[in-house]
C-alpha cells in the first residue's frame, strides 16, 4: 500500500512537471504564428438578451474581415464567446474561464453596469484588457490602471443631455422611476441638479426591484406626486410593465426613457396607445459612416442598435492596438497603444482592415468607427457623443432631435 | 394614509391570489413526493407560453387559453418528472431538489431556444383601471382573481370529494399505509405532477396576462412561491393559500417603511421568521 502511494506520487510529479514544461515552452516558440485569442462577453440571455447576440455577431464580422485580409501581424484572430446572462455572478464565472483557461488578450462587450463592475477587477488583476458598453459613472472611476475603455457615454454626459432636452420641453414636475442599478442614483442626482436651471424640478423618485412582476404600488407612489413627466430609467422587461400600468392608471403626462429599454421590440409588444408620446434618448451611432453601413449590410438590418456598433469598434480598436504595438499581443500592450490608434493626427480609418494595411506600411491611424469618433480620456471615458431623441407614435419611432 | 394602506392591501391580495396558484402546485408535490420541486418555475413559463401561442395564433380568449396552459404545463410536468426526476428520487430529497434546479434551467433554455428572449404580450385589450375613491383596481386583476379562485376551488373540491383526491391525501399523510390499502403510489405521483405543474402553468399565464412574458417569467416568482409554501407550512394546501396572501400583502405593506428595491427581502425575512418561530409553518404540514 505504502509502496504504491510512493510510485503514484512520483508519477504524478513527473507528469505535472511534463505538463508544466509542455505548457510553458511551446507558446513562446509559437507566439508569432498562434492565433490571437479575444473574448466576447455579451448578454446572450437575461434582461440584455435582445442585444447580446447581435453584439457578438458584430465582433464576428470584424474578426472574419481581418482574418480574410491576412490577420493581425500575420496571426489569425480567434474569438472565444461567453454569455454573461446579464448577471454579475454568471459574468464572473465566464470571465474567469476566458482569463484562466482561454488566456484571452481582451474581454469585449460587457453590457450591464453591474456586470462590468464585477468583471473589471478580474481583468485588471490579470492584465486583460476590457472594453465595455456600460454607462455608469462609477465604472471608469474604478482603479483599473488603464485596462478598461468604454464606448458608451457615461451617466454624467447622457443625463446632461437628457436634462437639456427636458428643459427644452418646458416640463415642470419630473418623477424618476429607476431600476436598482449602479446608475440609478447618479442619474437621479444629476437630473435634480440640472432641472432647476430651466424652471423644472424632480418631484420624487423611486428605485424599484426590477425582478418583480407588478409595480402597481410604485406607480401609485409616482402618481401621488402629480408629475407632468415620468423618467423611466430601467430595462426593457420592467419598463414594459411600468408603461402598461401607467396606461391602466390613466396617467396622461409625458414619459421619457432610455432607448435601450424602450426599443422597437417593446413597442411591438404593446398596443400603440400605451407607448404613444413616449420620448427616448439613445447614444447615437455614426449612421452616416462607412463602418456603420458595412455592419448594417452584414447584419441584414437597416437600423442598428448602438451596442452592436460599439462592439464592432471594440474589436477593431483591440486589433489595431495589437498591430501598432508590433511586439507581444497581450492586455498591457493593448492598454499602452490603444490611444495611439484611436485618436491623434493619424489617417482617419473606419475599418480595422484598412487600418491594419496602413499600420503595416508604417503609417499612423486614427480609428473612427460605426459608433462614433472613439476618442478616450485618460480614465477610459469617451470624449463626446451625440444623443438622439425620438418619440413613439403609432408603434414606431419618429426622430425629434439630436443633442 | 388610510387610502394608501387600503390600496396596498388590495394590491397585495390580488398579487397573493395569483401567487397562490403555483404555490399550491409546489406544496402539493412536496406533500406527496417529499421534495421541493423547483421546476415549478419552468413549468409556469411553459404554461405562460402555451397560453400565449393559442391566444395569439388562434385568438382564443384568456379563459380558454388558461385551460391550455394547464394542460400543456401538466403534461410537460408528467413527462419531465418521469424521465428526469423519478430516477433521482431514491437518492433522496436533496439530490432530487438539485436535479430539479438543473432541470428547470434546461427547460427554461428550451423555451428560449424556441421563442427567443424577446418579451411577448398576450393579444388582449388593455383596459383602464376602475377608480373607487382612493382605490384603484384593474379589470385584468379582477379577471385574474376570478380565474385563480376558480382554479383553487376546483383543487379543493377535487381533493375533498373525489376518490382520486382522497387517494392523494392518503399518500401525503402516510405513503406506506396508503400502499398497503392498495393505492398505487406511482399513479398518485403522476396525477399530482400533472395537477401541480398544470397549476404552475396557470400561475405563469396569470402573471403574464397583467404584464408580459419571457423565458424568465417563472424564475422571477419562484422565490415568492417558495416563501409562500414555507410560510403556510410545506405540504399544506390551505397553508399555501394563506402563505401566498401573507407574502403578497406583506410585500406591498413593506413599501410603507422600506424602499421598493428591498421588496424581495420580504420573502426571505418571512422564511427566516417562520423557520425560527414556527418551523411547521402557519398551518402545519397536514396536506389538507
Amino acid at each position: 500500500m505504502n509502496r504504491q502511494t510512493t510510485i503514484s506520487r512520483r508519477t504524478v510529479l513527473t507528469a505535472s512537471a511534463a505538463v508544466v514544461a509542455a505548457g510553458l515552452v511551446p507558446p513562446r516558440a509559437w507566439a508569432q504564428t498562434a492565433p490571437i485569442k479575444l473574448g466576447t462577453l455579451t448578454p446572450l440571455t437575461g434582461a440584455g438578451g435582445s442585444y447580446g447576440p447581435s453584439m457578438r455577431k458584430a465582433m464576428e464580422f470584424v474578426a472574419q474581415e481581418v482574418n480574410g485580409a491576412g490577420g493581425v501581424l500575420g496571426r489569425q484572430i480567434q474569438l472565444v464567446s461567453e454569455d454573461d446572462q446579464t448577471s454579475p455572478e454568471a459574468a464572473v464565472r465566464a470571465a474567469r474561464k476566458l482569463i484562466d483557461v482561454d488566456r484571452v488578450v481582451a474581454i469585449m462587450g460587457t453590457w450591464a453596469s453591474a456586470v462590468t463592475t464585477a468583471v473589471a477587477p478580474l481583468c485588471w488583476e490579470s492584465k486583460t484588457f476590457l472594453t465595455t458598453v456600460s454607462g455608469s459613472d462609477t465604472i471608469t472611476q474604478l482603479p483599473h490602471q488603464g485596462y478598461l475603455i468604454r464606448t458608451q457615454p457615461n451617466t454624467n454626459l447622457q443625463i446632461g443631455k437628457l436634462g437639456e432636452f427636458l428643459i427644452s420641453l418646458k416640463v415642470k414636475r419630473v418623477f424618476v422611476l429607476a431600476a436598482q442599478t449602479p446608475f440609478a442614483l447618479p442619474s437621479q442626482k444629476r437630473l435634480t441638479e440640472l432641472l432647476p436651471k430651466g424652471g423644472g424640478e424632480v418631484v420624487g423618485a423611486v428605485i424599484y426591484d426590477k425582478d418583480k412582476t407588478t409595480f402597481r404600488s410604485e406607480i401609485d407612489q409616482a402618481l401621488r406626486a402629480k408629475p407632468d413627466m415620468i423618467y423611466l430609467n430601467g430595462y426593457t422587461p420592467d419598463s414594459t410593465v411600468l408603461m402598461k400600468e401607467l396606461y391602466k392608471a390613466s396617467y396622461t403626462g409625458a414619459k421619457v426613457a432610455q432607448g435601450y429599454a424602450v426599443n422597437q421590440k417593446l413597442l411591438d409588444s404593446m398596443p400603440a396607445e400605451v407607448s404613444d408620446g413616449t420620448y427616448t434618448a439613445s447614444p447615437s451611432p455614426a449612421v452616416e459612416s462607412a463602418g456603420y453601413k458595412r455592419l448594417a449590410k452584414f447584419l441584414g438590418a437597416s437600423d442598428l442598435d448602438p451596442y452592436s456598433c460599439q462592439c464592432h469598434d471594440h474589436i477593431s480598436l483591440v486589433a489595431l492596438a495589437i498591430a501598432r504595438a508590433k511586439g507581444e499581443a497581450n492586455g498591457t500592450t493593448v492598454r499602452d497603444t490603444v490611444r495611439k490608434i484611436s485618436q491623434g493626427p493619424g489617417t482617419k480609418v473606419d475599418s480595422a482592415v484598412e487600418g491594419l494595411k496602413l499600420l503595416a506600411q508604417g503609417k499612423e491611424v486614427n480609428f473612427e468607427g460605426a459608433s462614433g469618433p472613439c476618442d478616450f480620456t485618460e480614465i477610459g471615458d469617451i470624449l463626446d457623443c451625440q444623443i438622439r431623441f425620438e418619440q413613439a407614435k403609432g408603434g414606431k419611432f419618429t426622430f425629434v432631435k439630436m443633442i | 394614509m388610510v387610502g394608501e394602506i387600503a390600496q396596498l392591501v388590495v394590491n397585495g391580495l390580488v398579487a397573493g391570489t395569483v401567487l397562490a396558484v403555483p404555490a399550491i402546485g409546489f406544496t402539493a408535490i412536496y406533500a406527496v413526493l417529499r421534495f421541493p420541486n423547483f421546476t415549478v418555475a419552468s413549468h409556469a413559463t411553459i404554461g405562460a407560453f402555451a397560453g400565449y401561442v393559442v391566444n395569439t395564433a388562434f385568438g382564443w380568449s384568456a379563459g380558454v387559453s388558461v385551460l391550455v396552459a394547464f394542460l400543456v404545463a401538466g403534461a410537460a410536468g408528467v413527462v419531465n418528472d418521469h424521465v428526469v426526476l423519478r430516477p433521482l428520487r431514491p437518492a433522496g430529497a436533496l439530490t432530487t431538489a438539485i436535479g430539479a434546479v438543473a432541470l428547470t434551467i434546461v427547460l427554461e433554455n428550451i423555451v428560449r431556444f424556441i421563442f427567443g428572449n424577446d418579451l411577448r404580450g398576450y393579444a388582449l385589450p388593455l383596459q383602464r383601471d376602475w377608480q373607487w375613491g382612493p382605490l384603484r383596481i384593474g379589470p385584468q386583476q379582477v379577471e385574474n382573481l376570478v380565474i385563480a379562485v376558480i382554479a383553487m376551488t376546483a383543487v379543493f373540491l377535487f381533493l375533498a370529494s373525489t376518490r382520486t383526491g382522497k387517494a392523494m391525501r392518503a399518500v401525503a399523510d402516510d405513503p406506506t399505509l396508503a400502499n398497503l390499502k392498495g393505492i398505487d403510489p406511482e399513479r398518485v405521483a403522476r396525477l399530482t405532477n400533472f395537477g401541480a405543474m398544470g397549476l404552475a402553468g396557470i400561475g405563469g399565464m396569470l402573471l403574464g396576462l397583467d404584464t408580459s412574458i419571457d423565458p424568465l417569467t417563472g424564475f422571477r416568482v419562484i422565490l415568492s412561491v417558495f416563501a409562500a409554501a414555507v410560510v403556510g407550512g410545506l405540504g399544506s394546501i390551505p397553508g399555501a393559500v394563506v402563505g401566498a396572501l401573507t407574502i403578497g400583502v406583506a410585500e406591498e405593506l413593506s413599501l410603507l417603511s422600506l424602499a421598493p428595491a428591498y421588496r424581495s427581502a420580504v420573502g426571505f425575512v418571512a422564511i427566516l421568521l417562520v423557520l425560527t418561530l414556527r418551523p411547521r409553518g402557519l398551518l402545519g404540514e397536514r396536506a389538507y
